[in-house]
C-alpha cells in the first residue's frame, strides 16, 4: 500500500531504489541542484529494487527537459539586463490551527530550519489559536523561540486568518496550514517570486505530498492532488483559451500555501468570514480572495519553488468529506460571487453548468469502469456541490453573525 | 477584440511584449529557428522579466533536447505525434553553453537550393498566387525550378505567371489537387519536390531548410511548421486555438514503423506528420509507391491527398521528417462559410481517405476509426460543446459529422473503391 518517497537530487549521481517489503511504489521528487524539478508517482511490486537504468530512464523521461530548462534559464538570466528591486519587505508568516498541536510543532520546526535563509527585511511568525479545547497549541507555539501566539476563539478559519491580517504586521502576510511542512526553499522561493513581481497581489506555492502511506493519500494525489505543477505561472484577470476566467479560482492555488500584500487584504477587508465556518461549510474562503484579488487587477504569481509538503486526508472517510468539503465550497463561492459581481454573472452561472457537467460525467465514467470509489468521491463532491447552491451560503452568513456576536471571551470560555 | 502577430527575436536580447489594446500571437525565434508560439490577451500584458525568462528557457530546452545530437537529436513520434523527448541524462548534466549552442542551431542553412522543385497548385486565386509567387522568387537559397499547376478551367493563373519569368506554368484543366499536383511532379525535374499552396507565404530560408533536412537525413519526406499568417477575424482564430491550426509544434519529429505500427489499430494518425502547404517529397518515392491518389485531395473527394501518400511510405517502411525549421505562412480561411464548407470537405476527404488506406493494405483499423474512433470524437467534441457554450464549436461539429456521412457514401461506391494503383509519376496527365 504505502508508496516510498524519494527526494532525487538529480545532479549526484543516482542509484537503485530499494522498496520495502510492504512498498509497492515510489513517489520521487526530483531536483536539480536543489531546486525541485518534478514529481512522479510510480507504481511497482511491493518489495522490488529499481534498478538504476531503469531509474535513469524514468528520470530521462519526466524530468530531462526540465534540467535543461533550469540550465537554459540561468544562462538567459546572465545576459538579459536585469533590475534590482527596491527595498526587502518585511514578512509575516500566520499558522491557523485548531487542536493539531503536534503537527502545528512539525510545521514549526521546518520554518526554523528555513529562518536563516531569510532575505526579508525582517520576519514574525503567528500562531493563530483557534478556539483550541486546551492549552496544548498554546504551548507548542511557546516552545518555538519568535513565535507569537494569537487567540481567536471565534471558531472559524477565516476568522483566524483575519486575526492573523490585523495582528500582523509583516508587508507581506503567509499562510500555512497545519497539515503542512515548508520545503527547504520555501522562503528563498516566496522571496523570488516577491523580488521578481514585486507588485503581485498574492503568491501561491507548490504543494507536494508529505506522505503517500494510506489508499486515500495515494488516491487522492492520484486524482490530482494540489499539483500545479514546476513552472512558474502568473494568474490575472483574464486567460486565454478559459472564458470562465478567473471564475476557476481553483487553478490559482490551495489555501495552505499562500502570501499576500497585506495592505491589499486589509483594502479587500480580508477574508469572507462566513465561508469556512467550519462543519458545515468547511472551504471556499481561499477561492473567494483569490478572485477578489484577481478582480481588483492585481496579479497572483504561482512559485513552484514555494513548495510545502501536504499531510494528506488518511482515512477514505476523511476524503470523501474532504471532496463533499469541496463541492459545497465551491458553490456557496459562486453563489456568493454570482451575488456581489454582476458584471461576470454569465461566467458565474456557465460555471454552475460547467462543474455539473463535468462531475456528472466523471461519476459516470466511474461507474462505467466499476470504479465505485472514485465514484463515491464524485458522488459526495455533487451532493456538496447542490448543498452549495441550496443556500449553503446565506445559512453560513447566519451563523457567522452568530458567532460574531458572541463577546470574545465567552466565546473562548464556552469552546 | 483585435489580434496582431508578433515576431519576437530571444537571441537579440531581453525582448519586449508591452500592454495593448490587442491581443498578441507571439513567435518566439532564436535568429532565424522558430523556438515556439504563444497567444496571450490584452489582460495577459505586459509579460514581465521573469515571466520572459520562463518561458524562453522552456522554449530553448526543448530546441537543445531535440537538436543537439549529444543530448539526443530529433524526437520520436508519440502514438498521437507528440515528440517524445527524452534527453540522455549524462548530456544533460554535462551541457554547458546553452547560448552558443542555440546560436550554432540558429545558423541558417547555407547549401545551395538547386535539387529542389517547388509546385505551386492554384485555382482561380491569382492574387493570393501574386504574393506566393513573390515570397518564391526571394528564396535566400532560389530553388531549381519553380512550377505553377493552373488547374482552373479558364487559365486564371497565367497573367500573375508572366510576372515572374522565373516560374514555370503547368496546365492541368482536369479538377483535382491531387491531378494538380501529379501534373507538377510529372513536369519538374529535380531530384526534391516541395509542395505549398497558393494561400501560403514561404520564409525566405524555407527552400534551403528543406534540402538541409533531406541532407542531413535519409528520409523520404519532409514536412514544416505552418504559421498563421493572419488572426484578424473570428473564423481564422477559431481555426487557429480550436481546431489547432496546422499544428503547432516546433521541435523536429521522426515519424518512422515504430510510430505507424503503434497507431495501426485505428489507422495510422499520419495526419499528424504534416500539412500539405509545406511538404517535400524525394522523387525517388514516387517509384516506389506512387504518386498523389487522385480520388482525394480538394477538387475531389475532399483532403487527405496528403496523408494518404505519408500512409504508404510508413507502411512500405520509409521515414517521414517534420522539420520546424522549414516555416510557411498561411491565410486561413477569413469567413465562417469558408471554414465549414472546409471543415466539411476535411472530414469527407479524411473518411475517404480511410477507405483507400483500408482497400490498399487490408489494414482494418482504418475502419474502426470510421466507426468508432471518430463518433467517439463527435461524441467527447459535442460533450465540449455542451459542457463549455461553445457554439461555434458546435456549428462546426455538424460539418464535420455532415462530411463523415458523405464520406460513408465512398464505402458503397465499388467503382470508387476498386483499387486503383496511385498514378506512377508521369502518366498522370497521359490517362
Amino acid at each position: 500500500m504505502p508508496y516510498r518517497i524519494v527526494d532525487l537530487e538529480l545532479s549526484q549521481p543516482l542509484s537503485a531504489l530499494a522498496l520495502g517489503p510492504e512498498q509497492d511504489g515510489f513517489g520521487l521528487i526530483a531536483r536539480w541542484q536543489g531546486r525541485l524539478v518534478g514529481f512522479v508517482m510510480k507504481s511497482a511490486a511491493p518489495g522490488v529494487t529499481m534498478a538504476e537504468d531503469a531509474l535513469r530512464a524514468l528520470v530521462e523521461r519526466e524530468f530531462g527537459t526540465r534540467i535543461l530548462a533550469v540550465k537554459a534559464e540561468a544562462a538567459l538570466d546572465e545576459r538579459w539586463p536585469r533590475l534590482a528591486p527596491d527595498g526587502a519587505p518585511s514578512l509575516s508568516i500566520a499558522i491557523c490551527t485548531k487542536d493539531r498541536a503536534p503537527r502545528l510543532r512539525r510545521l514549526l520546526g521546518s520554518l526554523d530550519a528555513v529562518r536563516s535563509t531569510s532575505r526579508f527585511r525582517s520576519l514574525e511568525i503567528l500562531v493563530v489559536d483557534n478556539a483550541s479545547v486546551d492549552s496544548s497549541t498554546r504551548d507548542a507555539a511557546q516552545s518555538f523561540p519568535a513565535v507569537r501566539y494569537v487567540s481567536e476563539p471565534r471558531t472559524g478559519l477565516d476568522f483566524a486568518r483575519n486575526a492573523a491580517l490585523h495582528a500582523a504586521t509583516g508587508d507581506l502576510l503567509a499562510y500555512l496550514d497545519d497539515d503542512v511542512v515548508v520545503d527547504r526553499h520555501w522562503l528563498s522561493g516566496l522571496y523570488q517570486a516577491w523580488a521578481d513581481c514585486p507588485e503581485a497581489g498574492g503568491y501561491t506555492g507548490l504543494v507536494l505530498p508529505f506522505r503517500l502511506d494510506t489508499r486515500a493519500q495515494l488516491e487522492f494525489e492520484r486524482l490530482g492532488g494540489f499539483g500545479r505543477g514546476f513552472a512558474r505561472t502568473d494568474h490575472r484577470a483574464a486567460k486565454l483559451g478559459n472564458p470562465l476566467h478567473p471564475v476557476g479560482a481553483g487553478i490559482v492555488g490551495a489555501g495552505c500555501n499562500m502570501a499576500f500584500d497585506r495592505a491589499l487584504l486589509l483594502s479587500l477587508s480580508g477574508f469572507d468570514e462566513a465561508l469556512d465556518t467550519g462543519a458545515p461549510l468547511p472551504g471556499g474562503g481561499d477561492l473567494d480572495i483569490f478572485y477578489r484579488i484577481l478582480r481588483a487587477g492585481r496579479t497572483i504569481v504561482y512559485e513552484p519553488r514555494y513548495a510545502v509538503y501536504h499531510e494528506h486526508r488518511e482515512t477514505l472517510k476523511q476524503l470523501r468529506r474532504q471532496y463533499w468539503s469541496w463541492g459545497v465550497g465551491f458553490m456557496a463561492f459562486l453563489v456568493k460571487a454570482r451575488r456581489t459581481d454582476a458584471a461576470l454573472r454569465t461566467r458565474h452561472t456557465a460555471m454552475i453548468r460547467w462543474w455539473f457537467l463535468d462531475k456528472l460525467r466523471a461519476l459516470a465514467g466511474a461507474i462505467l469502469r466499476v470504479n465505485l470509489e472514485r465514484a463515491r468521491f464524485v458522488a459526495v463532491e455533487l451532493l456538496g456541490g447542490i448543498q452549495g447552491l441550496l443556500g449553503a451560503y446565506d445559512r453560513s452568513v447566519a451563523r457567522s453573525r452568530r458567532i460574531r456576536k458572541q463577546p470574545r471571551d465567552l466565546a473562548h470560555s464556552s469552546s | 477584440m483585435t489580434w496582431r502577430i508578433l515576431h519576437l527575436d530571444l537571441q537579440a536580447g531581453l525582448p519586449r511584449l508591452e500592454a495593448g489594446r490587442t491581443a498578441v500571437y507571439t513567435v518566439f525565434w532564436w535568429g532565424s529557428l522558430p523556438l515556439g508560439a504563444r497567444a496571450f490577451l490584452p489582460e495577459e500584458l505586459p509579460l514581465r522579466r521573469d515571466q520572459l525568462l520562463t518561458l524562453a528557457a522552456e522554449l530553448v530546452a526543448e530546441q537543445l533536447a531535440c537538436r543537439v545530437d549529444t543530448l539526443g537529436g530529433a524526437a520520436r513520434a508519440s502514438f498521437d505525434g507528440r515528440p517524445l523527448i527524452e534527453p540522455s541524462l549524462a548530456a544533460v548534466r554535462e551541457f554547458e553553453g546553452v547560448a552558443d549552442a542555440m546560436n550554432d542551431l540558429a545558423r541558417p542553412a547555407e547549401g545551395a537550393a538547386a535539387d529542389l522543385s517547388v509546385i505551386v497548385c492554384t485555382r482561380d486565386r491569382p492574387e493570393a498566387l501574386a504574393s506566393c509567387l513573390s515570397a518564391l522568387v526571394s528564396q535566400r537559397r532560389p530553388p531549381g525550378e519553380i512550377l505553377v499547376v493552373d488547374n482552373s478551367a479558364g487559365r486564371t493563373a497565367e497573367p500573375a505567371c508572366r510576372n515572374f519569368p522565373q516560374v514555370g506554368y503547368v496546365h492541368e484543366p482536369r479538377p483535382g489537387l491531387s491531378r494538380a499536383r501529379n501534373a507538377g511532379i510529372a513536369a519538374s525535374t529535380r531530384p526534391l519536390v516541395a509542395f505549398t499552396d497558393d494561400d501560403v507565404e514561404v520564409h525566405s530560408g524555407w527552400a534551403a531548410e528543406i534540402v538541409r533536412a533531406f541532407d542531413s537525413s535519409e528520409v523520404n519526406s519532409v514536412t514544416g511548421l505552418v504559421v498563421p499568417a493572419a488572426l484578424d477575424t473570428e473564423a481564422q482564430r477559431f481555426f487557429q486555438f480550436e481546431m489547432g491550426g496546422f499544428g503547432a509544434r516546433y521541435v523536429p519529429i521522426r515519424f518512422d514503423g515504430r510510430f505507424f505500427a503503434e497507431t495501426l489499430r485505428y489507422g495510422a494518425q499520419v495526419w499528424r506528420v504534416g500539412a500539405g502547404a509545406n511538404m517535400a517529397f524525394r522523387r525517388s518515392v514516387f517509384d516506389r509507391v506512387g504518386a498523389f491518389d487522385e480520388r482525394l485531395g480538394a477538387g475531389a473527394a475532399g483532403c487527405s491527398e496528403d496523408s494518404e501518400l505519408w500512409y504508404r511510405i510508413l507502411a512500405a517502411g520509409g521515414t517521414c521528417l517534420y522539420e520546424p525549421r522549414a516555416v510557411v505562412f498561411h491565410h486561413h480561411r477569413a469567413e465562417w462559410v469558408d471554414l465549414r464548407r472546409q471543415m466539411r470537405a476535411y472530414m469527407r476527404g479524411h473518411v475517404a481517405a480511410l477507405l483507400v488506406q483500408n482497400d490498399r493494405h487490408g489494414h482494418s483499423g482504418n475502419l474502426r476509426r470510421i466507426a468508432r474512433q471518430l463518433p467517439r470524437y463527435f461524441r467527447y467534441t459535442a460533450f465540449d460543446v455542451l459542457k463549455n457554450g461553445k457554439s461555434d464549436r458546435g456549428r462546426v461539429l455538424v460539418e464535420e459529422i455532415r462530411g463523415w456521412m458523405a464520406g460513408l457514401v465512398f464505402a458503397v461506391r465499388p467503382r470508387w473503391r476498386a483499387n486503383h494503383p496511385p498514378a506512377p509519376p508521369g502518366t498522370a496527365n497521359a490517362r
